[in-house]
């Protein structure tokens, strides 16, 4: 049997696919790494943001409160929806640059890998606020109410109650953002990132081969995020509420 | 006569241009189970939801143990721990099992022990008879196991008073038995009780004084023997007349 990765005279598309595989593995599998590295760190990191700015924009204050308290908390809500705003409303690959060259002329080092993840996370933090927010808002008040009426803080009726439901119901919307991140890191190619867009650039430049070298890194994508998904499916059937619950037989009284 | 532990002074609640209560004075001591009564719409809810905090009263104060409730987060919080809350929709911790929906508010308000706190637990779920389900999630339960589970849950906060909007109102005819035998249970064993009920023969037969609202007001506050014998206001002879005959 022919070995289709011993092609060194490629005479179709599919073998030029092969041969470029082949050759430039190194950079595929570097550019690849990359990509996971950045979409990883910033989804992580961005939830994390999304969460904390998803939580402040519902903060409320009471009559009560000191004057501090209610000045401060009007302060992070309008800080919060004016971060949203603006990076919801223009395109990511903008923004990249904005932030790249903006640190740069302000006078700081930034490597672009820094640069992409710094994006990637408030591009998803923005998103991510919107999510939770809404997420929070799906919750039944009365949830809230049962807590509170109780004597636990609003801090901690967030913490206890309404987060872990929010969450499950924003389970789905979190692997979405994921695979998202995952295929918008090749914007990230405009700031020099290695990723795996930034590879198939210069793998197709080498042999003028552009048509096979992105269908190289389409193939790596689609495999990427279909194996993702299949996974984060499997958690969420996981998480999801058995109809059994045993019975506390120690308890039952009568016989 | 004691110390109320609950004095209500001039309360009044509008939500806009609507007057939803009027100028309400109403004393809790301790021991009393009072039943406030009403049509719908009548305000005993927003009374409840106004004692408890849940809204804020337009005018009018709230005195606990003569100490009046103040606004700031953290005295509304000490407040609440001691006054409990029932709720006609029940509102038990979805995304918890029975058992730590009893033990959440213990150990994070109260900062109990994990076997004190799962001890109280036990304790008042044995006594509401929801304790073999300790591992159910609420959605798994029937609304009347749901209230008591929530009741047990309101118990273990050990609060002087517990108050209950409407707790069957959301019920099966057939479960509304349940949860007021748990009610009279709980009536017997002194304590403290608010309760916004439609349930009549309850109020007639366990509360120690039954309240009349209408429209805002409190018509009229006396002990069930002579309100539902011998009601003094015409309003409240209509409405008893309207319930009984039904």
């Amino acid at each position: 049997m022919l070995n289709l990765f011993e092609i060194t005279d490629p005479q179709n598309s599919i073998e030029w696919m092969l041969f470029l595989t082949r050759k430039y593995l190194g950079m595929f599998i570097e550019g690849t790494g990359l990509t996971l590295y950045i979409a990883t760190i910033g989804t992580l990191l961005g939830f994390v943001l999304g969460y904390v700015v998803g939580i402040i924009q519902d903060l409320g204050s009471s009559t009560g409160d000191p004057l501090v308290k209610r000045v401060a908390i009007r302060l992070a809500k309008l800080v919060a929806t004016l971060y949203v705003e603006a990076f919801r409303d223009t395109p990511m690959i903008v923004q990249a640059m904005i932030i790249y060259y903006g640190v740069r002329q302000a006078g700081f080092e930034m490597t672009p890998v820094v640069a992409g993840i710094v994006v990637t996370v408030l591009n998803t933090g923005a998103y991510m606020a919107e999510t939770v927010r809404g997420g929070i808002g799906s919750i039944d008040a009365g949830q809230r109410e049962g807590a509170l009426s109780m004597g636990m803080s609003p801090m901690k009726t967030m913490l206890y109650v309404v987060l872990p439901q929010a969450f499950q119901n924003v389970m789905p919307e979190m692997a979405n953002t994921f695979l998202t991140n995952l295929k918008m890191t090749s914007v990230l190619n405009v700031i020099a990132v290695q990723e795996l867009f930034m590879a198939a650039k210069t793998v197709g430049g080498n042999y003028y081969k552009y048509f096979e070298s992105y269908l190289v890194i389409a193939v790596i994508y689609f495999v990427l995020c279909f194996a993702f998904n299949q996974v984060f499916l499997l958690v969420e059937r996981h998480m999801r509420d058995t109809d059994d619950y045993a019975l506390a037989v120690e308890y039952l009284e009568g016989d | 006569m004691d110390e109320a532990i609950l004095n209500i002074q001039d309360l009044g609640k509008s939500f806009g241009d609507h007057e939803v209560l009027r100028k309400i004075d109403l004393e809790v001591h301790e021991g009393e189970i009072i039943c406030i009564v009403g049509s719908s719409g009548s305000g005993k809810s927003t009374l409840l939801r106004c004692i408890n905090r849940l809204e804020h009263q337009t005018t009018g104060k709230v005195f606990f143990h003569g100490h009046e409730v103040g606004d700031a987060q953290r005295d509304v919080n000490e407040y609440r721990a001691k006054v409990g809350m029932v709720f006609q929709s029940f509102n038990l911790f979805n995304n918890l099992t029975v058992l730590e929906n009893c033990m959440l508010c213990t150990r994070k308000v109260l900062h109990l022990s994990k076997e004190e706190a799962f001890g109280r637990a036990i304790e008042h779920l044995k006594e509401v008879g929801m304790a073999p389900f300790i591992n159910a999630k609420p959605s798994q339960l029937s609304g009347g196991q749901k209230q008591r589970v929530a009741i047990a849950r309101s118990l273990c906060m050990n609060p002087e008073v517990l108050l209950f909007d409407e707790p069957t109102s959301a019920l099966d005819p057939e479960m509304v038995g349940e949860v007021l035998g748990v009610m009279k249970q709980l009536a017997s064993t002194g304590l403290t009780m608010v309760v916004v009920t439609h349930e009549m023969a309850f109020a007639r037969d366990v509360s120690t004084r039954t309240v009349f609202m209408d429209r805002g007001y409190v018509v009229e506050d006396a002990p069930p023997s002579e309100l539902f014998t011998n009601p003094k206001s015409p309003r409240t002879r209509e409405f008893l007349s309207r319930y009984l005959a039904a």
